[in-house]
């Protein structure tokens, strides 16, 4: 599976949605995506790539988009 | 749990809750001696006379004392250095005297904490929500023990009271603030439809139900006939899955099958009287120290020392654990201004200092 295939699942199961929700998805914008949809959100990207974000990363993401953006810190790139 | 309040606003305490998340997530989905949040009771006056008040307002007790502004200040300095994320102003009735409250959430500083009101809603004006939202407030918890309004009003002493606390949590919504509709459970409503109605009702108007269990305490004092059994548990379990807008304090918030067990939460959650003393929690009247006399970190790791607050419990102890209950909280006139001290109980027990510091690096 590929970074993007799992990034996407991710979120999918996170929020339970389908796909067609992913683009432009914001924090906030669906009900599942709470304060506890987020540390779930996270937790799951640190499991799955083995890595512990830091604290200004985790505020930061708060978009679908942007959270591509901010793994790649993490050299996760998202394709 | 923090749930329309914008978290990613409040960096502080984003950070806390993510530090919380992580440790329960180590240690098996329990809150082990992890800290979480304050229950702050400043001044107990109150407009009304609730059957099962567990700080004895109805008797008057204390009602003039108020905990001092720059004391609470230091509570919230010190909480939030210990890792203590969850912040819960409670009375008596604090809307009884709104500019008192108001310099208290100005003294605790709110973009740190997810921070609560508990509330009847008698005083719980459109106004008043407006001004609690401005003030940095995320969450307003009023309580109600019966959709029908007389049933209502006669368990809390005052006409108007179901219709006020009725209309206060729409007000609370519309204001922005996430709105948790408190109702206490016991053997004596677990199963009836009354109790039924009230989370059918909180479950339309899109609220949080925040469930108590009953306690024989403050007014209930010694009155084991309310406890839930076996049955009632089991029951509550099911409406926990079948609503899915269900919290309690004791239950993993995290966990979205509505499944596992926190763990009682004593000392995770401290409640500070308006004296300063500090309990193990709002129904659990034992004394772990006062906030006048010692720093918060040291009263924190002198409650963590009694056994039963240090182990994980499924049961709510002061609720639920008939044997805890027996023991711990059937001296006569012990109430949350006549704890029982802590020391009393450790006596025998090996000292066990546990480390409550929040590691540097989350």
């Amino acid at each position: 599976m590929s970074n993007k295939d799992k990034y996407d699942k991710i979120f999918e199961d996170t929020f339970e949605i389908e796909q067609e929700a992913l683009k432009g998805l914001e924090y906030n914008q669906i009900e599942a995506w709470d304060s506890i949809g987020h540390m779930e959100l996270i937790a799951t990207f640190e499991d799955e790539w083995n890595i512990v974000m830091e604290m200004d990363d985790i505020i930061e993401i708060s978009s679908y988009e942007n959270g591509k953006e901010i793994l790649k810190r993490y050299e996760i790139d998202i394709k | 749990m923090p749930k329309n309040s914008l978290l990613l606003d409040k960096p502080r305490l984003l950070e806390k809750l993510t530090d919380f998340y992580r440790q329960v997530r180590k240690n098996d989905g329990k809150v082990g001696t992890k800290t979480r949040g304050i229950d702050l009771n400043f001044n107990n006056a109150c407009n009304l006379r609730c059957e099962y008040c567990f700080t004895n307002s109805p008797k008057g007790e204390h009602f003039r004392d108020m905990l001092e502004m720059d004391v609470i200040a230091s509570i919230a300095d010190q909480a939030d250095e210990l890792g203590y994320f969850e912040f819960d102003l409670q009375g008596g009735e604090l809307l009884l005297r709104p500019e008192k409250l108001f310099e208290c959430l100005e003294a605790i500083r709110p973009e740190r904490f997810y921070l609560y009101v508990t509330t009847n809603g008698y005083f719980l004006t459109k106004e008043i929500a407006e001004r609690l939202a401005k003030a940095g407030v995320a969450r307003v918890s009023v309580s109600i023990d019966s959709m029908d309004e007389e049933t209502h009003d006669k368990i809390r002493g005052k006409k108007t009271s179901w219709r006020r606390a009725i209309e206060g949590l729409k007000h609370v919504q519309n204001a922005g603030i996430d709105p948790y509709l408190n109702i206490t459970v016991g053997h004596y409503n677990a199963h009836e439809e009354d109790f039924k109605a009230l989370l059918d009702y909180s479950k339309d108007q899109n609220y949080k139900t925040l469930l108590n269990v009953a306690v024989p305490a403050g007014m209930w004092s010694q009155m084991e006939d309310i406890i839930v059994d076996d049955n009632d548990r089991e029951h509550i379990k099911k409406l926990r899955k079948e609503y899915g807008n269900l919290v309690r304090n004791l239950w993993n918030p995290f966990d979205k099958n509505n499944e596992k067990i926190l763990g009682c939460t004593t000392v995770n959650r401290l409640y500070i009287t308006p004296l300063g003393d500090v309990l193990a929690c709002p129904y659990v009247h034992i004394k772990l120290g006062n906030v006048h006399d010692q720093p918060l970190k040291e009263i924190v790791e002198q409650g963590f020392k009694f056994k039963y607050f240090r182990e994980h419990s499924d049961l709510c102890l002061a609720g639920e654990d008939k044997e805890f209950i027996s023991k711990y909280m059937t001296t006569d006139g012990q109430s949350i201004f006549n704890p029982t001290p802590v020391q009393d109980l450790i006596e025998n027990e090996g000292l066990e200092l546990v480390d409550i510091t929040p590691p540097k690096d989350s």
